[in-house]
């Protein structure tokens, strides 16, 4: 089968998309205003009209994302596969967020990173979660045509 | 013989080589998939796969035999 696949190193670990290594340190922030749809009454994953976790942790991901994002390899990409997050304190409508990632580990097509979410309109430093993200770099369209296919027929 | 077993919970993506074909070392014989990720499994010398245990769509659990190769 004339396969990309066969870019798989001996001894059958994880083939990773050719790209450059990244370097362990790259960071980047994203910010944002709590509007009504970043709430958890918004968003359907409570009823509380502060800050919903998962949109704390699109945050999150975001940041990852453009930490990296110019990194990579023409036609990859990168996808989540893991997080950890700790949401520690509430956030109103109309607080303003920041969201800082740091790749901290890689390994092979495996990317670490931790983040940090602070209170953007205050001058104390104030920490409104934490955690880590795991993402994988994949070829863009392999990885996009192989979710598109079905899984195989049950076999029972 | 070389028995080539999995290294970890996957599903079974593709299968690449067949039973009785010959093949070199580092020839793809299945690709996993687990956390988004394809995993070529690979042969580790030449030989002849007189066994493959899996299917397209099964998983597999670390240590289970995927192919054996003579």
């Amino acid at each position: 089968m004339p396969s990309s696949s066969d870019r798989g190193r001996p001894g059958g670990g994880a083939a990773g998309p050719a790209g450059p290594v990244l370097p362990v340190g790259l960071r980047a922030s994203v910010r944002a205003v709590v509007t009504e749809a970043d709430t958890a009454a918004g968003m359907g994953s409570g009823d509380v009209p502060v800050l919903a976790t998962p949109r704390l942790l699109a945050l999150a991901e975001a940041a990852t994302v453009v930490a990296v994002g110019p990194s990579l390899g023409a036609g990859l990409t990168s996808v989540g596969t893991s997080v950890a997050l700790e949401h520690r304190r509430a956030s109103p409508l109309g607080a303003e967020i920041d969201v800082e990632a740091e790749l901290t580990e890689v390994d092979g097509q495996r990317l670490v990173f931790s983040f940090i979410a602070r209170a953007a309109d205050t001058d104390e430093d104030v920490v409104i979660g934490a955690g880590t993200v795991e993402r994988v770099v994949l070829d863009r369209e392999r990885f996009i045509a192989r979710a598109a296919q079905k899984p195989a027929v049950d076999r029972g | 013989m070389t028995e080539v077993r999995a290294e970890m919970v996957a599903n079974v993506w593709q299968v690449v080589a067949s039973e009785g074909e010959s093949v070199a070392d580092g020839d793809t014989l299945v690709i996993l998939e687990s956390m988004k990720m394809e995993i070529p499994v690979l042969a580790e010398g030449p030989g002849t796969v007189t066994k493959l245990a899996v299917a397209e769509g099964d998983v597999v659990q670390e240590g289970d035999l995927i192919a054996v190769i003579e």
